[in-house]
């Protein structure tokens, strides 16, 4: 049976889910044992866990890390989640030096199987220590795998994938997709890692959408379609792996690929994606490559700024348009 | 007088290195056990050069043989113990085998790892033996082996060891923090050589007072002279007891001294960063000799059975040179497998598979604030 659940509240199902059917699930974060619990994804776990297995932890996030790694060692299943992402980056050497190549030095004989949530703000001001997505400096890492949920649909599933694996993986939440619902199926299932998935079928473009884009993207095709415009909408939910196949094989049909990346331009995962389609299919696309990112700059604070810095469906729509029109696109900020 | 690495040289020669109260079996172990870790790495200092075959970077640990050695008699198999990348000695106090550790070095299929580690990130798992080079990053992980530890209510301890250069590194004080916030069964043991490469400590630190520091975490601590094994023993006998018994973490300050270059086989005298009475001082008191000495007179060893353990272990180092050179090196590496996981068999046994996401694109974004 499947209801609505907001994206908050299908992580907390989830979890919920992990810690009943697993003695070794815990979670370790700062104040997860609280009511508000991490924007309400641990609220109410430790009535029915306990402090043992839901546990505040000190404001030590590389520790923290560690701790989830030596504890994923010696047999537990940890789940750990970050407020910000940007605090996560005091926990660089445990997952760059140590979680990312424990199985690879071990020659596969040692796992590390942790979970690390980390929360991207977006809005309301959240400036440059409180909104970055760097989900494409976890992906250059071999050993881990990256997912950035879009639905809440994805969230759980994607959740409870990397929670029963055995790699250790990075889930980065869109803090702006916190409150959007979907339909969720009770029971605990799993979305594997490096499938995408279609939301949108057309035949004109292919706009791959990552994360906080999804929506943005879903809007856009909407508004094209009254134009005439049939926009494919493809969401790879997971960047390693990245499921390059189903990518290609959209692009093989439009013919067209716009990238909408909710991170830096310069040297991002929409890069990679561009590469690899071309790679992979030689000079077959009618119209160049396009990236919708933020710009490569700093998130500023004022509303006015922020309004400038995230694009919207209408970015999309009007890069959509020049693609299509064959008409270059003047944009400003890129 | 509380020992530090200024004051250590006027001790002279050490007069209190004291074998009464222990078993000669006990004695004769840690005497066998330095003395294998010794010829071990004589041998793959002598080897290193003239072979070329051992293509890694090795930390040689000559000088260092107590705590080690203390440890192999005193550790549970189902203890965790992770260490620094001057890793040879504790390899062996978790009992990992000599042969995988040469071809490993080696570089061979045959190694602890297949190769893939070297010397100073070498682990066995079977073994709970782990290391790596990045010092306090392993420090933190072996606290995360003792939060499992607790919270499975297991009697087994987390042990931890590292230099005093690792204290230089901020991770090694939210360990401590945390450590001793939640009564964790982890032993820090640290072997203060005094240098980190060729950095003093006093160069780095304010002061030479490490116990003193964790003290404040509400770690317990204590200082040992490093190369007086049968204290060290005692030492780590008591707090890992302790430990098992729920009484929370503690750390061993072993001060101690490395004869060797920093890594490699190569003199690294010209930086001039140790003068030559403080070498001479260690070797004068080598951990080996100074309990052999008491061992020969209490006639627990003679020199018979001294000739025997020599013979012993030179056989056991000639017979794992030979496995680790006839071993065949890696045919092949899948970089997939190598990096990644394919199997998820919890995954598998809990989770359905189930696909249709409806998701309703026209819904607001989360309208955050006023934090």
């Amino acid at each position: 049976m499947a209801r609505l659940l907001s994206y908050a509240n299908a992580i907390l199902e989830a979890t919920d889910q992990a810690m009943a059917l697993c003695q070794e699930v815990v979670v370790l974060g700062q104040l997860v044992d609280t009511r508000a619990g991490i924007f309400g994804t641990t609220t109410g776990l430790v009535d029915k866990y306990g402090v043992d297995r839901v546990q505040d932890f000190p404001v030590s996030e590389n520790l923290m890390t560690a701790t989830a790694m030596g504890a994923a060692l010696a047999g537990l299943r940890p789940l750990i989640a970050h407020q910000r992402l940007d605090f996560m980056i005091y926990s660089l050497d445990a997952i760059v030096n140590w979680l990312a190549l424990w199985r690879f030095k071990s020659n596969g004989k040692s796992a590390m199987p942790v979970t690390i949530r980390a929360i991207v703000g977006k809005g309301w001001g959240q400036g440059p220590q409180h909104s970055k997505s760097l989900h494409t400096w976890f992906a250059h890492l071999p050993g881990l795998r990256v997912a950035i949920p879009a639905t809440a649909y994805d969230a759980k599933g994607l959740l409870l994938e990397s929670i029963f694996g055995e790699s250790p993986t990075i889930i980065i939440e869109g803090r702006a997709l916190y409150s959007m619902t979907d339909l969720v199926p009770e029971e605990p299932y799993r979305i594997r890692f490096g499938r995408a998935v279609v939301r949108r079928k057309g035949s004109d473009i292919t706009i791959v959408a990552l994360g906080m884009m999804v929506p943005l993207a879903l809007r856009a095709a909407a508004i094209l379609e009254g134009e005439g415009i049939d926009a494919e909408v493809v969401d790879p939910r997971t960047i390693s792996p990245l499921d390059r196949k189903s990518i290609c094989d959209s692009v093989s049909k439009t013919r067209r690929l716009l990238v909408a990346d909710p991170a830096w331009r310069s040297f991002g995962t929409s890069a990679e994606i561009i590469a690899s389609v071309t790679e992979a299919t030689g000079n077959s696309l009618v119209a160049k490559p396009v990236r919708v990112n933020l710009p490569d700059s700093h998130t500023p604070m004022s509303a006015a700024l922020e309004r400038k810095y995230y694009p919207d469906e209408i970015t999309i729509a009007n890069s959509v348009r020049s693609m299509m029109s064959g008409k270059e696109l003047v944009v400003e900020n890129r | 007088m509380e020992l530090n690495h200024r004051n250590i040289i006027s001790i002279g020669q050490y007069q209190d290195l004291e074998i009464a109260g222990h078993s000669e079996e006990i004695l004769l172990a840690l005497y066998g056990q330095m003395l294998r870790l010794r010829r071990t790495e004589e041998a793959l200092h002598r080897e290193y050069h003239p072979a070329d075959q051992m293509r890694c970077p090795i930390h040689f640990c000559i000088g260092q043989e107590a705590v080690p050695a203390a440890l192999s008699l005193l550790v549970r198999g189902d203890d965790y113990l992770f260490s620094h990348h001057r890793s040879h000695g504790y390899y062996f106090a978790k009992g990992a085998p000599m042969r995988e550790l040469f071809a490993e070095i080696y570089g061979k299929e045959t190694g602890a790892n297949g190769g893939k580690a070297g010397s100073q990130d070498i682990s066995h798992s079977d073994s709970h033996f782990y290391s790596g080079a990045i010092l306090a990053g392993a420090v933190s992980i072996a606290v995360g082996a003792a939060f499992a530890f607790k919270h499975q209510r297991t009697q087994q301890v987390s042990i931890s060891g590292f230099g005093e250069g690792a204290t230089d590194e901020g991770a090694i004080w939210e360990a401590m923090n945390y450590a001793g916030k939640q009564k964790l069964p982890i032993l820090f043991v640290i072997e203060n050589n005094r240098y980190a490469t060729f950095s003093d400590q006093l160069k780095r630190q304010a002061s030479d007072n490490i116990c003193e520091r964790v003290r404040t975490f509400g770690v317990r601590a204590t200082r040992v002279f490093g190369n007086d094994v049968v204290k060290v023993y005692s030492t780590l006998h008591a707090e890992l007891e302790a430990q098992r018994k729920g009484q929370g973490p503690s750390l061993v300050e072993a001060y101690t001294y490395r004869w060797n270059s920093h890594v490699g086989p190569e003199d690294d005298s010209i930086n001039n960063y140790r003068p030559p009475d403080e070498i001479a001082f260690w070797k004068d008191n080598c951990p080996i000799k100074l309990i052999e000495e008491k061992l020969l007179d209490a006639g627990y060893l003679t020199d018979e059975l001294k000739r025997r353990i020599e013979t012993d272990i030179a056989a056991e180092i000639t017979e794992n040179f030979r496995f680790a050179q006839e071993s065949p090196f890696p045919a092949d590496i899948n970089w997939q497998d190598a990096n990644w996981a394919s199997a998820s068999p919890l995954a598998d046994a809990l989770l359905s598979e189930t696909e249709g996401d409806v998701f309703d694109h026209t819904q607001a974004e989360a309208r955050l604030g006023p934090y």
